[in-house]
Order: structure tokens, then C-alpha cells, then sequence
């Protein structure tokens, strides 16, 4: 069964194009969810919630007009064509024949979900924010505060176009965030873990509630003990796992198209280049089963792909949307994504990597004389145009003579996105992802970053001490 | 706000209707929330995209013997209304029971004609909107031949009405419109690029003055260009009145009685304390003239006003809403917060700002005599952490000689305490500006001593 009445779609999207444009979509959802978050022990939010909506989108050139309601019936629908038809100003019509059924591509079950969110009963929802809790208290007497949030979301789309495509295709999301906070003697220091999958409740087969817990508490506290960070620029090994954020946020943004198109990119023009060492594959995958940030057709129905970025430092792909690819005469990557359908989509990372390579992790660090190990890396941010960013080192230790030793604290790496890439030394084999929520243009999405334990050569670290 | 009676008298009536459905002795709380609005972003003399957006929906909070459910739903008829109050009485039961947890009862009458609507936004057509951003556009790549394009330049506006109404008799509603431009450049030279920003916000679009934002936003970028890192060192640091406004959020967070309660802010357990120099003063204001979080009630009903935080470097209180007030054996000070319908309300600062002190930035960039003028940060929400009161930021500027700005910064740190961030701070100019991103947030430019900034060379 559709969300929406096919014959309704095709009149709908007829409609939008009523004033000309070159290409027309409707995107419908139907969504509902379950928010849990623990605090102080106790359960303190606890929400439930229904929504739908839909989008209409008429593209004009480069021009994208559009219009969202959350009223579903026939005369909203049409409405809100309207409103995006009058919103396409100036344009020729396509010659779109909506006269003919939609042709409905197939409907995927690749990442299948093993305990679905209505049979994982409430009790055991709110008795899996318990167990962490409790876990990560008992890790240590300096644990002050823990955060349990639990959140779970079904979402159902239908996406109908002017090409005469039809895809239904359903997300169903779950995800635990646990924050430990760990004070002692006026210190106060936080920890982290976020484990989430495209699937069901069988994430905590994987990832028991009391590990989580224990994970985060423990970095809190190491972190509780750790020195000032110094400052200035050395060596860097930055571990796998959250390390992937710092190239999805200095070097992943770049490779979206609409950034290349804009030329707010420092890869823009250099396709085909040298742009970082030898050492670095990476990639944009978003078929990864039942990882974080996959899918099985993207938010316009396009669908999913594994995407070379950079190939042994040779810059060789984008990532684009239906528009991108139209405009820029380049095949889709399947990357056009939404937050709901109050959003217009745009070219968006789902999982995206660094290779492993060939390095022990044990030999990279044997082989750093002095530097920062950075066992987890926390927010960042980075100017696109330039590739500047700047990351908090939120789990750090030095490294001293070949040997990881002294966790310290408040430290940031600052430094360019295609400089790192090219100043990669030595990239490990123990390649591991974490997940997130991207944020762009005001719409964040779920994704993975991953890596293996990599070094760059020398970055600045900002901390308040001087190198001891 | 005559017009706004029915979706109020709408909610009341849901209010009376629901009473039984939420159980024996439950209190039951509705917020509606309407939206329509319209985003207008422009690239290289083209619309790039045009937006409309018509949203409602409707949060539900449901308190049995202390333990809170809540549900919300888009539709927007009885039957959804009555759905989702019986979901979250429903879910209530798998929370902790809680007695703090608790509605607001009526308060008097809410303040009027704050200056928060206006026709105007609806009575222009949407061409005329699309004019605005492209002039915005125009006006900023002429400014300067350096500056070859915008990233983007962006027209947005939005009609909200809101309303509350719970079992104990709050009822209200207001309706409100804002209008904001913004505009990213790119200044180029060489091999070089950098971003500049600049906005305005009004209740009205006649009132954006694009020139203004245009000739900023232009300036911020150009003079970033031949930028270098320097050499780590302690030294005085200008904050720009958007930097600073930016810092506000950071002070907004551990501002909060919900973060202080939970172990959560850097200033928890010090009111009384004299937490910064004397002159910084902290206010948060709900009942600020026109201003974009302006409003006759918070998110659960609690009518709005004005009370300082910080006085004189001293903390004097937080920010409240019902729960927070009731653990703390206190008031609400009208802090409740909702980013929508989907959410509960927490605690969140209103129009929170830094009162002026004296001098222009020029003035107080000339009275220091070797420091940096800090005109942007990047990583503000990692790097300005509210729980542990580290700061640790990029940052971009120009450097200070002798009361002269010289060579452009890039590739620099910010670290230090929060704490100390406001106890050196040295001076606090006339300059006060909001940043309408997140909230409401108000500072002047900001003169702090020995800040260490870190670099290469």
C-alpha cells in the first residue's frame, strides 16, 4: 500500500509543471517515532509522534522552487502545486507526459529489520536507558551526571516525478546517545557514545546498553585526570572510528556537488588531481547494510550507490543530487537528501570513508617520536571555501618516544582539509565507523564517518600550555 | 491580539473535551503552533530557490501524579487531538514520577502591541521578496571588485501564530512575524578566498537596510584577505559584536536552571558569587520592543519580562520555567522554550544581551596597544562547551599594533576559561547587536585580557 493514491501523484505533478519547468517531484511521509531520555536516573522525556507531510519541487534551470504542507488530502495537495508552479517564474515547459501510469521501481528490502519497533515493547525501551545508566555510575565514583536518550523513528516515503518514477521505500532508525559527565575537585570533563543503526532493536544485540554506558564514563573520567593540551603544530595520530568526522566536515563537504558547482569547494577544477597522498581511498557508500546513514533509494528516489571520492590521492568523484547531476551532465550518485518533507533535497553525504590501508596501528604510534594521539574527536567546524577547520580533541593522550602517554585535555586540531589529506603518513588497517547527524543548510540527516587510525604529518594543536 | 481568538478558543475547547480522556486528576496542557513562511535564496542574479512552507501541529503534555507523557500530531481535528492525548497519557506512565513537574496557573492579563506583528510581510508579493535578495546580491558584489560572488544571499520571512491552553485555565495566543536577509560573500585575490557574513532582522521586510548588510558583510571578507597564522602567545583579544553575541550563547546554556540543576553548567552553585568584572552585566528580556524572541508568554503560558542574570559581575539568578522554578523553590522567569510543537518545553534564554558600556569598536580597538580583533570563530558549538566553561575555538581577525589593525589572521586558536574570559574582560562598548540564529542573542564589542592564541610561525 502507497502513502498516496498514484493517480493523485501524477495529477499533482502535472500540475506543478502547469507553468513550465524542466523537471517536477512529489515527496510524501508519513513518519512516527518515539523519544525517551533519561536523566538523574530518572525517565524525564518521554514523547511520541505522528506526522505527514508533503513536498512539491518544480526545477527551472538552476532555479528550485518549493512547497511543503502537511495536509495530505487532494485539495491541499493541489494547492501546494500551485503555490510551487507559480513559484517556477520564467521557464519553458518540459515535455512531460503524466498521462501515463507511474512506473513503480522495485521496493527493496536490503537492510532488514531483525526486532521492529512495535514488537520491542515500552517497558524494555525505558529498562534499556536504565541499564546504561547504571552502567556507566558504577564505572566510577566521579561520575556525576549521565544522559540516556533513546530514540527510534519509522519513516514512510513515496516519491513520484516528472520521469513518470514511483518509489515507496521505508526507514526505520534506532539510535542511543549516552553523555557521562565526570567532575572531581572543581573538574569537570564529559564522555561520549552514540551507537545507531538503519534497523531495529536488535542495535543492542550488537551494542548491550551496558557497554555504551561504560564506554562513556570511561572517557570522562580518563579525562578527568588529563593535563592541560599543549599547543603548537606536531605530529597526529588520530584513531579510527570518530576520526572520520574530521574528513567528512574538512574534506566530505567539498565533494558534494553543489559546493563544486558554487566553487565554495576546494576541490572545485581539481578532478582527476593529486589531491592527497598516495595512501588515501575513500569513499561515499550508502548500500553499507544497515549502517546509520544507508538507505535503498535516496529522498528523490534515486537509487543507492557506492561512490569513489579519491582513489590512491586522485581526486576521481562528487557526490550529487537529481539537479546536480542534470545540470552538470553527470550520472546521480544517489546522494539527494532531505531532513522531511519540509525540506528541499541537496547533495548529502550517507556513509563516507577512508580506506583501511596497510599500517599496524601499533607501528604508527611506535614510529611517532612526539605528538597527540587523538583517540576521539568531538564537533568541528570548517570553512568550505578555504578548507580551514578546527575540531575538539575530546579523548587525547601524547605521544613520547613511540609510546602513548598522558591523557590531556582541551585540546583542538586546527589546520586545512587538502592539506592533511596530502600530509597522511601512514594509514592503519582498523577501519571502524561512528555515527552522526550532519547538519547543512539548516537540515540534518543521519550519517557515518569512518576511518582507520591514520597520522598527518603535522597539524596545529590549539590547547593553553606550552610543549613539555 | 483580537484576530487570534479562535485558534485559542479552539484549544479551549479541546482542553474541556480531553479533561476525561487524560484520566482521573490529570492535568493536560495543548500548544499549536502555525507556520507559514517564505525563503527566497538567490546565486549569481538567479533565484537559486524559493521556498513556501505551511505547517501546524500540535503538542500534547499530559502530567499523571507527577509523570509526564507527551505526544504530538500534524493533523489538526479533534479526532488527531484526541489520539495523541491518549498516547500520552498512555506513555506517562513509564516516566519517573516527578512533583516538580507541573502546569502553570492563570497569571493575569498578557501584555499587548509589543511590536511583534506586521501586516507588511503578508501584503508583499513574493516578487518583491525575490527583488530583495537579489538586490542584496547586487549591492554586496558591487561593493568591492575584490568580491566576485556571493555563496549566497538569502530573503526569509515567517508568519507564526501560537497558542496554549491547559486544564488549570491558561489560555493565550499571539502572533508574530519576522523577517530577516543574509548574505555570505566571497573575496578573492590570487590564490585566495574568504567568507565574509552579514544579516538583518525586522518585523517588517521595508525595514531591512540592505546597504548596511551588504557594505559589512563585503568588509568582513576583505579584510581576511593576505591572512597568516602568528605565533602562540598571551595577549588581548577584541571581540567583535558578532563574536561576542556568539560567546552569549555559551553564557545562555550555563545560564539555565535546567543545566545548573543537572550538574550541567559552568556556573552552577555560584549565585552571589561574582563571577566576572564589574562591567558585565547580563540581561535576559522577553519583553524587548520589537526584538526577535519577543513575546506576551513563554512556551507553557508564563507571561514574559525582563530580569538581569549577571549584575555588575555578580550572578544574581538563572533562567526558569515551571519545573526549574518549583526544584529551586523559586518562580518562573518565564523561560520556557520550545524550538516546536514537537517538543516539551525546556529552558531558554529570550532576548539574553550584554548591556552596552562606552565606546565604538574603532575606540576600543585604538586603546590596546598589542592584541588581535577577533571578527570570526568557527566551532562555537564544539569548542564553547557550557559544562565545563572551555573555550577553544578557531578563529579568524586582524592583528592590533598600537591601536592600528594590521595583518589579517587565519589558522588561530582561542583557548581559556570561561570564567576568565569574564573576569578579564577590560572594556564593554555601545555597539550592541542580536544574532537571530538561536535564539536571541545581544552583545556590543568586547575588549578580554590575556587570552592565549595559538598559531604557527
Amino acid at each position: 500500500m502507497t502513502l498516496l493514491d498514484q493517480d493523485l501523484a501524477a495529477r499533482v505533478i502535472g500540475l506543478a509543471l502547469s507553468r513550465g519547468g524542466d523537471f517536477a517531484e512529489l515527496f510524501a511521509e508519513r513518519r512516527s517515532g518515539y523519544n525517551l531520555r533519561l536523566e538523574e536516573g530518572k525517565v524525564e522525556e518521554n514523547i511520541s509522534g505522528r506526522e505527514a507531510g508533503a513536498g512539491i519541487r518544480v526545477i527551472c534551470g538552476e532555479s528550485v522552487a518549493y512547497a511543503y504542507t502537511n495536509d495530505l488530502s487532494p485539495a491541499s495537495l493541489e494547492e501546494t502545486a500551485r503555490a510551487a508552479a507559480a513559484a517556477a517564474r520564467a521557464g519553458k515547459a518540459a515535455v512531460v507526459d503524466m498521462e501515463k501510469p507511474l512506473r513503480h521501481l522495485p521496493r527493496l528490502e536490503e537492510h532488514p529489520v531483525r526486532l521492529s519497533l512495535g514488537e520491542f515493547p515500552r517497558e524494555r525501551k525505558v529498562e534499556l536507558l536504565h541499564r546504561a545508566d547504571q552502567a556507566a555510575r558504577e564505572t566510577g565514583s566521579h561520575i556525576v551526571q549521565v544522559v540516556v536518550v533513546l530514540g527510534d523513528a519509522r519513516q514512510e516515503v513515496f516519491i513520484a516525478n516528472s520521469l513518470g518514477e514511483a518509489v515507496t521505500d521505508l526507514r526505520v532508525r534506532v539510535r542511543m546517545v549516552v553523555q557521562a559527565v565526570a567532575a572531581h575537585e572543581g573538574e569537570i570533563q564529559t564522555g561520549h557514545e552514540s551507537p545507531g543503526i538503519l534497523g531495529g532493536y536488535e542495535l543492542f544485540q550488537e551494542f548491550p546498553p551496558e557497554e555504551i554506558g561504560r564506554a562513556a564514563a570511561l572517557q570522562a573520567l580518563t579525562m578527568l585526570e588529563a593535563r592541560p593540551a599543549p599547543s603548537g603544530p606536531m605530529a597526529v595520530v588520530i584513531a579510527n572510528g570518530t576520526g572520520g568526522v574530521l574528513f567528512h566536515e574538512a574534506c566530505g563537504h567539498s565533494l558534494e556537488a553543489d559546493a563544486v558547482y558554487k566553487r565554495a569547494s576546494v576541490f572545485a577544477g581539481r578532478m582527476g588531481q593529486k589531491v592527497a597522498s598516495p595512501l588515501v581511498n575513500a569513499y561515499d557508500d550508502a548500500t553499507l547494510a544497515n549502517r546509520w546513514g544507508s538507505f535503498v533509494y535516496d529522498d528523490e528516489g534515486v537509487r543507492a550507490a557506492r561512490t569513489p571520492l579519491i582513489v590512491e590521492g586522485v581526486l576521481v568523484g562528487y557526490i550529487n543530487d537529481r539537479k546536480r547531476a542534470m545540470r552538470d551532465g553527470a550520472e546521480p550518485t544517489g546522494n539527494g537528501r532531505r531532513q522531511s518533507y519540509r525540506h528541499v533535497p541537496i547533495p548529502r553525504m550517507s556513509n563516507t570513508y577512508i580506506e583501511a590501508g596497510g599500517g599496524r596501528v601499533e607501528d604508527i604510534i611506535a614510529d611517532t617520536e612526539l605528538g597527540l594521539y587523538a583517540r576521539k574527536l568531538g564537533g568541528g567546524e570548517v570553512n568550505p571555501v578555504t578548507g580551514d577547520f578546527i575540531f575538539a580533541v575530546t579523548e587525547g593522550y601524547m605521544i613520547r618516544k613511540g609510546k602513548v602517554a598522558e591523557p590531556v585535555k582541551g585540546a583542538t586540531l586546527i589546520g586545512n582539509g587538502p592539506r592533511v589529506l596530502l600530509d597522511i603518513d601512514a594509514v592503519g588497517d582498523d577501519i571502524d565507523f561512528d555515527t552522526g547527524m550532519c547538519g547543512k543548510e539548516g537540515q540534518l540527516v543521519p550519517v557515518c564517518t569512518g576511518q582507520p587510525t591514520l597520522r598527518v604529518r603535522e597539524l596545529v594543536v590549539g590547547g593553553t600550555t606550552e610543549v613539555i | 491580539m483580537e484576530a487570534r481568538a479562535e485558534l485559542r478558543s479552539l484549544l479551549e475547547e479541546w482542553v474541556e473535551r480531553a479533561r476525561t480522556l487524560a484520566g482521573e486528576g490529570a492535568e493536560l496542557e495543548l500548544y499549536a503552533q502555525e507556520h507559514r513562511g517564505l525563503t527566497v535564496k538567490v546565486y549569481g542574479g538567479e533565484v537559486e530557490s524559493l521556498r513556501y512552507a505551511h505547517s501546524r501541529g500540535l503538542g500534547v503534555r499530559v502530567l499523571k501524579g507527577g509523570r509526564l507523557g507527551y505526544a504530538y500530531c500534524t493533523g489538526f481535528d479533534w479526532e488527531e487531538c484526541r489520539r495523541a492525548v491518549e498516547e500520552a497519557a498512555a506513555i506517562a506512565l513509564f516516566s519517573a514520577p516527578d512533583e516538580h513537574n507541573r502546569l502553570p496557573w492563570p497569571g493575569g492579563a498578557y501584555p499587548e502591541d509589543l511590536g511583534i506583528y506586521h501586516p507588511e510581510v503578508e501584503g508583499t508579493s513574493s516578487d518583491e521578496k525575490v527583488e530583495i535578495a537579489l538586490r542584496l546580491e547586487e549591492f554586496t558584489i558591487s561593493r568591492d571588485p575584490r568580491i566576485k560572488r556571493v555563496e549566497t544571499a538569502v530573503y526569509a520571512d515567517a508568519v507564526s501564530e501560537v497558542a496554549v491552553a491547559n486544564s488549570l485555565g491558561v489560555s493565550g495566543s499571539y502572533r508574530s512575524t519576522e523577517c530577516q536577509c543574509y548574505v555570505f560573500p566571497i573575496a578573492e585575490e590570487g590564490e585566495e578566498s574568504q567568507t565574509g557574513f552579514s544579516f538583518d532582522v525586522a518585523v517588517k521586510p521595508s525595514d531591512l537596510d540592505l546597504e548596511r548588510v551588504a557594505g559589512e558583510a563585503a568588509d568582513r571578507a576583505t579584510c581576511l584577505l593576505g591572512s597568516r597564522s602568528m605565533p602562540s602567545r598571551r595577549t588581548t583579544v577584541v571581540l567583535d559584536n558578532m563574536v561576542a553575541a556568539e560567546f552569549m550563547g555559551m553564557l545562555a546554556a550555563a545560564l539555565s536552571a535546567e543545566a545548573v540543576l543537572k550538574a550541567r553548567s559552568f556556573l552552577a552553585g555560584r549565585q552571589g558569587d561574582r563571577v566576572a568584572s564589574s562591567l558585565v552585566t547580563v540581561v535576559d528580556d522577553g519583553l524587548l520592543p520589537g526584538a526577535p524572541s519577543t513575546a506576551p508568554f513563554d512556551d507553557e503560558g508564563v507571561p514574559t519580562r525582563r530580569k538581569e542574570l549577571i549584575s555588575e559581575g555578580v550572578l544574581v539568578g538563572y533562567l526558569h520555567n515551571m519545573y526549574t522554578a518549583s526544584r529551586s523553590g523559586t518562580e518562573s522567569t518565564g523561560n520556557a522554550t520550545r524550538s516546536s510543537f514537537r517538543e516539551r518545553p525546556g529552558v531558554g534564554a529570550t532576548n539574553l544581551f550584554l548591556l552596552t558600556g562606552k565606546g565604538t569598536r574603532e575606540e576600543l580597538v585604538r586603546g590596546v596597544e598589542d592584541g588581535v580583533l577577533i571578527l570570526q570563530v568557527v566551532g562555537a558549538h564544539a569548542g564553547a562547551n557550557p559544562v565545563s566553561g572551555e573555550i577553544s575555538l578557531g578563529a579568524l581577525g586582524l592583528r592590533i599594533r598600537n591601536g592600528e589593525l594590521e595583518q589579517p589572521l587565519r589558522e588561530i586558536t582561542l583557548a581559556g576559561k570561561a570564567t576568565d574570559f569574564l573576569r578579564h574582560t577590560v572594556a564593554v562598548g555601545e555597539d550592541l547587536r542580536f544574532l537571530p540564529f538561536e535564539g536571541s542573542l545581544g552583545a556590543p564589542t568586547v575588549v578580554v585580557e590575556g587570552v592565549m592564541v595559538s598559531g604557527r610561525g
